[in-house]
């Protein structure tokens, strides 16, 4: 009764929640600070919205290719 | 045989909390938490685009700024979000 599955399987999801919260606010955190150089409008130019997305996607990039680094260093 | 030991059969299910209460209580302490942790960047962030020469009080332009940022840093952490979850990686 303590360690239901369900109490497992909902601790698992809200983990996994968890971890995709903090990635998105760290990268939103990190792409403001490389984007939006110059004080807020009252909407993004379309560079500025056009770096945010990119500067997401290369971050995902970068960590494919650490991850795959990392596999080959350990070979 | 002590009739005080036992326990009343109206609290006996009391004593140990349902899980789905416990999911729920669970679920929202995240959501304030998630709540908290964005409004620390959110004025981080403002404080640093708009409050750049600090004057005995918050003039207007401050003020706009500062709602403008807000709104634009929503806006980013959407599009962060689906260029994240749209990524076919």
């Amino acid at each position: 009764m303590d360690s239901s599955p369900e109490l497992q399987r909902f601790l698992q999801e809200e983990k996994q929640k968890a971890m995709i919260a903090e990635m998105v606010g760290k990268l939103t955190s990190e792409c403001w600070d490389k984007c939006i150089t110059s004080t807020p409008g009252s909407k993004f130019s379309s560079s500025e919205s056009t770096c945010l997305a990119n500067c997401a996607q290369r971050y995902l990039d970068m960590t494919m290719l650490i991850q795959k680094k990392f596999q080959s260093m350990q070979q | 045989m002590d009739s005080s030991m036992s326990p009343s059969s109206s609290s006996g299910s009391s004593s140990r909390p349902c899980p789905e209460a416990m999911m729920e209580r669970l679920k929202s302490q995240l959501e304030v938490a998630y709540a908290e942790e964005f409004l620390q960047n959110v004025e981080k962030k403002c404080y640093l685009k708009c409050i750049t020469k600090p004057g005995t009080s918050m003039s207007g332009s401050d003020s706009s700024c500062i709602s403008r940022c807000v709104d634009r840093y929503i806006e980013a952490t959407g599009i962060v979000s689906r260029a994240l979850f749209r990524n076919p990686h």
